[in-house]
This record gives C-alpha cells, sequence and structure tokens, in this order.
C-alpha cells in the first residue's frame, strides 16, 4: 500500500516537473527568438550609407543586406500606418455595432439568441482564410456584386476591403468580451436607476458602462488586436498592396501614408516569401510587441476574465 | 393611495392572478409569504419592471400601469440594495435628484440632511464595497426616500442581517417611515418582521393574496388552512362540525367535543386552535363548556413561555405564558378549556 502511494506521488512530482520544465524551454524559446532579431533594430555599416529606402527592388542592397535599421524604412512605416488606420477603423465600427448588439444579448429574450450566439462562437473558430473566400464569394456572386456595381464602390481587392475582413473576426471576439462584461453587471442597478428618474439612455450611460467598463475595454483591445493580427483573410479577399501602381491608390490613402503598404501581417509574409527573412522577422517581432502591450494593458484593466 | 385592480402576469416559473390591494396613504403594509409566491413580481410590477398582461395600478388616482418606471415616482429599495458600484455613497444618495436635474444648490444640502438623518454622513466618501449590511441598508434607504417617492417599496430589506440588527433596523424603518408620514410597501417571509413593522399584511399565496387584515385579525381568524400554518397555528384537528345554539358543535375524536362561536364549515372539517388560546385551569371553574382533561406527555421550556404537549383523548399543543405549570411533570393530570371564540373550522381539505 505505501509503495503504491509512494509510485503515485513520484508520478506527480515528475508531471509536475515536466510541466515546468516544457515551460521554461518555451520561455527560453521565445526570448531566443526575440533576442537574436533585436541586430535589426540597429544599421549595419552599409545601410548607414543608404539614406533610405522605398523601394526595395530599385534599391542596391536587398532588405536582408540592409542590416538592421528596419524603423528607417519608409515602407516598413507604411505598413504600420495601414495597420494602425485599418484596426482603429474595424475597432470603431465593431464597437458601434457589437456594444449595443452584446447589451441586447445580455439583457432581453431575443428569440433566436442561441443561433446568435453558435453564429459568433462559429466564426470566432474559422480560419480566417475561409471567412476571406467566404467574402469574395459573396461579394462576386451574390446580389451584393450588383450593388457594387450600381454604387461603384468595391470593397474586394481594395484597402477599404481590409476593414471588411477584419470586421467579421473582430465583432465576433469583441462581441465575447463585451457580452460577459454586460452579464456581469446586475440588472437591478439599472431597474433602480430608472425608479430613482433616470431615463434608459442615462441610467446604461451613468450605471451600467462604468461598472462594465474593464469588460468593455478589453473588447475594444482584443478586436483592435485581432483586426491587426489578421492575414489569411486579408490576403484572400485583397491581396497585396505594395506592388500596385502608386497611380492607383486614392487621395486619401496618400494622405494618410498607405499607398503601395500592405498590413503588417501580410508584409511579414511577403518578406519572408521574397527571402528577406531577417526583416520578416523584424516585422514579426513588431507585431508580438503589440500583442504584448495589448495583453499586459488588459490585465492591467482588470479585463483578463472577460476575454479568456 | 395605492390602488391594485385585478392585476395578472405569466412569466413562466412566476405568476400573479388577479390581485386586488389598497395601500393607504401613511401605511406601513406588509406582503408576507413563502418563497415563490409572487412578493417579489408584485413589487416589480409596480415598480414597472413588468408590464402586468391584465390589471391597474393606480397611485394617487393616476394609473401608472402604462408608464416607464422613471415616470411612476416609486421608490425601490432591492433585495441586495443595488448600490451602485462606481459611486461614492454621497452620489449613491444624490442620484436620484441628479436623475430628476434638480439645482445644484438643492442637491448637496437635501444629501447632507438625508444622511446625517440616517446616520450616514460619516460614510459620504466610502464606495458600497466597503459597507456592512446595516450601513448599506441605510445608504440604499437614503437614496430611494431623497426623491420623496409616492410609495416606498421594500424587497426583503432585512434578510440579508442578522438576528440582532434586523430588529434594531426594522424599529428604524417605522421610525423613518412615521416621520416622514410615508407609504410602505414591505415584502417578508417572517411573520416576526411582519409583526415588527406592519399596520396591516397581505398574506400572499402562488400568486394571489389570501388574506388582508392586521397582524392580530389575521392571527385570530385566518382566512385558510395556509394562512393559519404560515401564522404558526399549531393544532390542527379533524372532525365533524355541526350547527348548535352556540353556533357550532365539533366532535373530534375519542368523544372529545368542542364549541366554535361560528360556523363557517359543515361536515367533515379540520379546526385549527392555536397553543397560546388554550387556557390552563387551575382550581375551580364555571364554565364546563370547552373542559378538557388530558395527560402531560411532554413539557419543553423555552424562554418566554412553556410548551406542553397534551394526551386528552387528542393531541394538544398548549403554551402556558403564566407559569402556572412550573411544578407540573410529565405523567401529571391537567385541565385545559378551549373558549369558543379561540376555535377557527375550515372544511377538511388534502393539505390538513
Amino acid at each position: 500500500m505505501s509503495g503504491e502511494l509512494l509510485g503515485k506521488r513520484t508520478q506527480a512530482h515528475l508531471l509536475v516537473s515536466a510541466f515546468y520544465a516544457v515551460t521554461v524551454l518555451l520561455l527560453i524559446a521565445s526570448c531566443w527568438l526575440f533576442v537574436s532579431n533585436l541586430d535589426q533594430l540597429f544599421p549595419k555599416p552599409a545601410a548607414r550609407a543608404v539614406a533610405g529606402m522605398s523601394k526595395w527592388k530599385t534599391a542596391g542592397p536587398s532588405r536582408s543586406e540592409f542590416g538592421g535599421g528596419f524603423w528607417r524604412d519608409a515602407a516598413f512605416w507604411r505598413s504600420v500606418n495601414l495597420t494602425v488606420v485599418t484596426a482603429t477603423g474595424t475597432m470603431l465600427l465593431a464597437a458601434a455595432i457589437g456594444i449595443p448588439a452584446a447589451y441586447a444579448l445580455s439583457r432581453y429574450r431575443i428569440p433566436g439568441r442561441s443561433a446568435i450566439d453558435i453564429l459568433f462562437s462559429s466564426i470566432i473558430v474559422l480560419p480566417s482564410s475561409s471567412i476571406g473566400l467566404c467574402l469574395i464569394i459573396m461579394m462576386q456572386q451574390s446580389p451584393l456584386f450588383k450593388l457594387q456595381e450600381a454604387t461603384g464602390l468595391r470593397l474586394v481587392y481594395t484597402l477599404p476591403g481590409i476593414i471588411v475582413v477584419q470586421l467579421v473576426l473582430s465583432l465576433a471576439m469583441g462581441m465575447s468580451a463585451w457580452r460577459a462584461a454586460f452579464d456581469r453587471v446586475n440588472p437591478r442597478f439599472e431597474q433602480v436607476a430608472r425608479s430613482l428618474g433616470s431615463s434608459g439612455w442615462r441610467a446604461f450611460v451613468t450605471v451600467t458602462l462604468p461598472a462594465a467598463k474593464p469588460g468593455i475595454i478589453a473588447g475594444l483591445i482584443v478586436a483592435w488586436v485581432r483586426a491587426a493580427a489578421e492575414f489569411g483573410g486579408i490576403l484572400l479577399f485583397c491581396g497585396t498592396f505594395a506592388e500596385r501602381p502608386a497611380g492607383s491608390f486614392s487621395s486619401a490613402a496618400r494622405l494618410l501614408h498607405v499607398q503601395q503598404a500592405d498590413p503588417l501581417s501580410v508584409s511579414m509574409w511577403a518578406q519572408i516569401e521574397y527571402g528577406n527573412v531577417e526583416y520578416g522577422f523584424a516585422i514579426g517581432f513588431t507585431l508580438v510587441l503589440i500583442s504584448a502591450i495589448s495583453v499586459y494593458t488588459i490585465h492591467k484593466l482588470g479585463g483578463k476574465t472577460f476575454v479568456w | 393611495m395605492i390602488e391594485i385592480h385585478g392585476l395578472s402576469i405569466d412569466l413562466g416559473e412566476f405568476h400573479l392572478r388577479n390581485i386586488n390591494l389598497t395601500i393607504n396613504d401613511g401605511e406601513y403594509m406588509v406582503l408576507l409569504g413563502p418563497t415563490g409566491a409572487g412578493k417579489t413580481v408584485l413589487l416589480e410590477c409596480i415598480v414597472g419592471i413588468y408590464r402586468p398582461h391584465a390589471g391597474r395600478i393606480l397611485v394617487d388616482g393616476t394609473d401608472v400601469t402604462r408608464l416607464f418606471p422613471e415616470e411612476r415616482n416609486v421608490g425601490f429599495v432591492p433585495q441586495d440594495y443595488a448600490l451602485f458600484p462606481n459611486m461614492t455613497v454621497k452620489r449613491n444618495v444624490a442620484y436620484g435628484l441628479r436623475a430628476r436635474r434638480a439645482p445644484d444648490d438643492e442637491i448637496e444640502p437635501k444629501c447632507d440632511e438625508m444622511m446625517k438623518s440616517l446616520g450616514i454622513s460619516h460614510l459620504h466618501h466610502r464606495l458600497p464595497l466597503n459597507l456592512s449590511g446595516g450601513e448599506r441598508q441605510r445608504v440604499a434607504l437614503g437614496r430611494a426616500l431623497i426623491t420623496q417617492p409616492r410609495i416606498l417599496l421594500l424587497d426583503e430589506p432585512l434578510s440579508a442581517l442578522d438576528e440582532n440588527l434586523r430588529a434594531e433596523l426594522a424599529a428604524e424603518l417605522v421610525r423613518i417611515q412615521r416621520s416622514l408620514h410615508g407609504t410602505f410597501l414591505h415584502v417578508c417571509h417572517s411573520l416576526d418582521e411582519a409583526a415588527d413593522v406592519a399596520d396591516r399584511v397581505a398574506i400572499m399565496r402562488d400568486g394571489t393574496i389570501v388574506q388582508v387584515g392586521t397582524i392580530a385579525e389575521i392571527i385570530a381568524r385566518p382566512a385558510s388552512l395556509f394562512v393559519a400554518r404560515f401564522t404558526r397555528a399549531r393544532n390542527f384537528l379533524n372532525g365533524t362540525a355541526r350547527p348548535a345554539a352556540c353556533g357550532c358543535r365539533i366532535d373530534l375524536a375519542n368523544g372529545v367535543s368542542l364549541a366554535a362561536d361560528r360556523c363557517t364549515a359543515q361536515g367533515p372539517i379540520t379546526a385549527v386552535i392555536r397553543p397560546e388560546d388554550v387556557q390552563i385551569l387551575n382550581g375551580a371553574f364555571q364554565d364546563t363548556d370547552g373542559v378538557i382533561r388530558g395527560r402531560v406527555m411532554s413539557l419543553r421550556a423555552k424562554p418566554m413561555f412553556t410548551e406542553i404537549l397534551l394526551d386528552a383523548g387528542i393531541s394538544l399543543v398548549v403554551l402556558d405564558r403564566t407559569g402556572r405549570t412550573q411544578e407540573a411533570h410529565v405523567g401529571d393530570e391537567l385541565l385545559v378549556r378551549v373558549p369558543p371564540e379561540v376555535v377557527n373550522v375550515f372544511p377538511r381539505s388534502p393539505d390538513a
């Protein structure tokens, strides 16, 4: 009997040790990945001679030979611009649609509520490239195609199309956090506020929203980060923009400095495809930094339980 | 005055059926009943959280049935108090005045006065999370009362408090109600709590009101076996009733016979006799009607009385508040009398 117990205790210790060992290895691997590419921050002597690189095809050294200092590349900052602008636009649209929808799902008995829950959960688990494909079919082979022709507004293979793709996943993920936030706020607060003379809207703004703030902000951050990290759907639905002629971009795009730019996630893939692996790593490093800051912010705001 | 006429609502698990109730100005009314009776649902209909399927609610003659909660001027203190967590005590208390756009120079002094009268001035910068149960109750009261509602609805305001605090705060509620000449509707499931505060009580069961009256009326003359049980009557005796000169003659088991002053049912009946209404006889007695001779089966001394189980051919529970049975023992003979006016007669039902 005591032999069996000892055996079980040893097994438990071994399992715990294995768990810790795997965790430590993963941590070391992640840190090594960051540290090994930190040299990309610093331009090598050959690169210092070059004033700047806007067209990787035409300039002398390739981006890998550029030797670091990716932050000196104007194309990199246009990618950053595009990522920030589209992710922010997507986040605001998702919030405008998703926060009221999440509140309604939380507070009211809407027919088909379960179906809506299943639909949004399904979107979260779908591969984003599948979503991109579905959107292409929807835009090119349904009445929406005729609508686009009639209005002259095209979404497939355009910069605004990036927001359409990002919105699908950002909305689903944001709504998950926002619904959880409203579920946690006691409906009694609003009932009491209204009994005290407050209108429904005022009760929502002065009582419910402040009480749900950590979850709302967590949802906004998740929506933003998901939009910024979107890759497969954008590639399928919009393609790449870096090689398109400068004249094909609108004045709005030039005003925002997003012409001939791909979102960071697509740009990272493109650089690795073209052989500029270190540059690709550097862009990936930027994306990881963005994600890490977002996760830290969510934790700090107490929104962790609304997200995972 | 609050009038409810024919109110009905079906919420699936809970429902109300044909509720009729009048609450007079300045009255402290208690809605009493077991869990699931529909007391809170009725309160929520008056607040405006639910719209009834039938019936009307009138507040001072105005039909408020279709009005939004913010249009009714009805104060509400829910069971969990629902203090706004992101606001300090003072901001909680001031919320109603700000919602009604009272002038800023009015809000501050009214808040201070209300908080002083409730003894919570020292809490003005605290958040609700850091308050005790009694403090939260006072803040919730202050928040509701500051807008001078036409009626204040309290949903089990004392249930979350410990026993010592409960009695103290019950007295406090009555004091506040009297000083403001306010109309209160208080929901609870405890007869003792109702007795501490109520001018009148409405007893609810399964979504209907089964009896309305003062505590004394309901205890003395319960309208049904359910009310008798709920108000802690103990002796439920099956027998047969027939009209008699005195009112009603009740024949119980083993030849025991009692008189009742009213024959509210005949044939198979259940007679209900409260233990505290049975008189313990000591020495000579004039009237032999209702006298029962029995043997003491058990004696239990409680703080304020002795509970005696008597075997007199029927089992009878008797409460002695006079101390006459101090020297009694199990097995002793005891003479008791059941006055006709304390016997309540009901048709026998499967519930008995």
